[in-house]
């Protein structure tokens, strides 16, 4: 028989462990997020398919690709701040003579930090994509395959508990395993903690109205509701793990919203009303344009944009050239739009990174104008950079050198990370490189 | 020289002698041969379709239905022929460009409806014989019967909605679950 006294003992053990132990909340996280989320909106654009060093970042233009080509300049000059080549002009629009002028008055570079040599983990796009996203070197990263490892989308939804639609992912295509991105195959993490993803030049393509652009509308209360019921029955009826659907856990009221947006996509589609960039003449730039859609519509947390025209390298020189200026225009486009959206006007932090460079010798393709063309293979494909702008990133700062590297592919999504208050928790998940932290730290 | 013709005189029905059997003979004999050949004969096979026995059971269900399979499935089943080839391959490659896959399909299930091709059973018809319309909409989805339990529940459902029409219930078992899986 038990003393009163002992009663009141465990009761106070009770409450005091009730206290103490964990709660499991919606979002699977054990504890409420603890990290100190220092922004408010954070955008990431892999700057990929593939960038070499010499002719971004490094300014070099055809100087150091092209034998015999002496012509340097900066292609990139709403991203990097330098003078644009004065000669052999060949990246702007009409025959390629006439740049396309550039839309932010002030560099990012001049309003941001810009980390001049990066070390790339991977020089296979899929896997440098996965090493952006992951933070980690992706050792077994299949091709076709899920990212093996959790990604920046999933830590921050199932730590930091953003909503769905509230994390997106914008691909410029269906190819290469793009759509793969916006989940890992991590059991412990998965499709229920993904990122919303369209892959516009698909999605919003004229063509593709033909087939989902006609949705029809239901009366909320009196047939929707009702119609969601019956599913629910259904589904009563039918028990599947949470990993089996391919379901990334949008509400019905999110569902609803983004249909809204996708018919509004359509109208403004062939209205020809969408906000793209003013030079809209590739997969990126028109990619960009419903990247600052979704932006608009949604106001997302985190969006990251992928960019990849300029693998063309492979084969045509003079194309990459003329995608990597428009790369640098869409990013343009980008940054000048989102200080035009009240919310994020001076509220966002913009992070620019490719996912491997080039290499430093030529393969044997020789384009229309002459120019040798580049693979990404060698220890030049590993020389990238990044470059960050935001209210709380230091302006005009360049940190890095060749031959002195600061920052490594990891740390693009650490410092997401660390914006939006979940660092510590994806340290602690421990599947991130065990170098990687946040640009902030370096600087 | 061997004359062919004394040797091996060629068969000619007219010099045939006369049948010396009696025609009593003649029957027995023609019944005893029939009989053997009976008897000898292989029996005929006779191939039939057995009814498929439709159970209330999902549970050997366990393979998500692709995209190409889910649309293919569905189209056919609701526009009664199936999607061109071109058709197909168009608006899978479009669902892999949509994050949310139930998101996605619930997009294709409603331009589906959309169509003024679509043939779906009319209202009155669901309405005149509730119990059959639920059978066969499980049977048309998930190709199985309803236990009874099911058929009891969404019986009662669709009489209690009266504005609840064929195509939201066919909409509710093209988007429920177990249609994704086969």
């Amino acid at each position: 028989m038990s003393s009163r006294r002992d009663f009141i003992k465990k009761t106070g053990l009770t409450a005091a462990g009730a206290a103490i132990l964990p709660t499991i909340l919606p979002s699977g996280r054990l504890f409420a997020a603890s990290g100190n989320r220092s922004a408010d909106y954070v955008v990431l654009v892999m700057f990929a398919g593939g960038v070499r060093h010499q002719e971004s970042v490094g300014k070099r233009y055809l100087a150091d690709a092209q034998p015999g080509q002496s012509a340097e300049g900066n292609l990139m000059y709403n991203m990097l701040t330098g003078a644009a080549p004065s000669s052999q002009i060949l990246y702007g629009t009409g025959n390629g003579s006439l740049p396309i002028e550039p839309i932010l008055p002030n560099s990012l570079q001049s309003q941001g930090t810009l980390f001049n040599e990066v070390r790339a983990f991977n020089t296979g796009h899929y896997g440098a994509l996965n090493s952006i996203l992951q933070g980690a070197d992706p050792i077994g990263q299949g091709l076709r395959i899920r990212p093996v490892a959790p990604t920046i989308f999933e830590y921050l939804r199932r730590h930091g508990g953003y909503a769905a639609s509230d994390v997106w992912f914008v691909g410029n295509s269906v190819g290469a395993s793009i759509p793969l991105l916006n989940y890992s195959s991590h059991p412990d993490y998965g499709v229920r903690y993904g990122a919303n993803f369209f892959a516009p030049t698909i999605t919003f393509h004229p063509n593709s109205q033909t087939y989902i652009g006609d949705i029809k509308t239901y009366h909320p209360e009196s047939e929707w509701a009702p119609m969601l019921q019956l599913k629910a029955f259904l589904d009563s009826n039918f028990s599947l793990s949470d990993q089996q659907l391919d379901a990334l856990g949008n509400t019905t009221d999110e569902k609803e919203n983004i249909k809204l947006f996708m018919k509004e996509m359509n109208l403004r589609t062939t209205m020809g009303t969408i906000d793209l960039p003013p030079v809209s003449d590739s997969a990126d730039t028109y990619t960009m344009g419903y990247a600052v859609e979704v932006l608009k519509w949604f106001k997302p947390s985190f969006l990251c944009v992928n960019l990849n025209d300029v693998d063309v390298c492979h084969n045509d020189f003079t194309t990459y050239i003329k995608a990597m200026h428009r790369a640098d225009h869409a990013v343009g486009h980008l940054w000048n739009s989102i200080q035009q959206i009240p919310e994020m006007a001076g509220n966002t932090t913009l992070i620019c990174i490719p996912e491997c460079g080039r290499n430093a010798e030529p393969n044997a393709i020789v384009d229309s104008n002459g120019f040798v063309s580049f693979d990404h293979s060698d220890e030049n494909s590993r020389r990238i950079f990044a470059l960050m702008a935001g209210p709380t990133t230091p302006a005009n700062l360049v940190l890095g050198s060749e031959g002195s590297s600061v920052g490594q592919v990891s740390d693009a999504m650490m410092t997401v990370a660390d914006l939006l208050g979940v660092k510590e928790a994806v340290q602690q998940a421990g599947y991130i490189d065990p170098s990687a932290q946040s640009f902030f730290e370096l600087i | 020289m061997v004359s062919f013709k004394k040797s091996y005189p060629m068969t000619n029905t007219q010099e045939l002698p006369n049948n010396t059997f009696s025609p009593k003979a003649t029957l027995f004999a023609a019944a005893a041969a029939t009989a053997l050949l009976q008897a000898c004969r292989k029996e005929n096979d006779i191939f039939e379709l057995e009814t498929p026995i439709l159970a209330a059971d999902n549970s050997s269900k366990t393979k998500l239905k692709t995209n190409e399979q889910f649309i293919n499935i569905l189209y056919t089943q609701l526009f009664q022929t199936a999607p061109t080839e071109d058709y197909l391959g168009a608006l899978s490659t479009i669902l892999t460009s949509i994050g949310d896959q139930l998101l996605a399909r619930e997009i294709v299930i409603a331009n589906f409806f959309n169509s003024s091709d679509v043939q779906l059973p009319g209202n009155d018809v669901m309405r005149s014989d509730i119990g059959s319309f639920v059978d066969e909409t499980y049977k048309n989805f998930y190709l199985r019967l309803p236990g009874a339990a099911e058929k009891a529940w969404v019986t009662r459902f669709i009489e209690t909605q009266p504005d609840f029409t064929p195509e939201l219930v066919y909409f509710a078992f093209a988007l429920s679950n177990e249609y994704l899986f086969y």
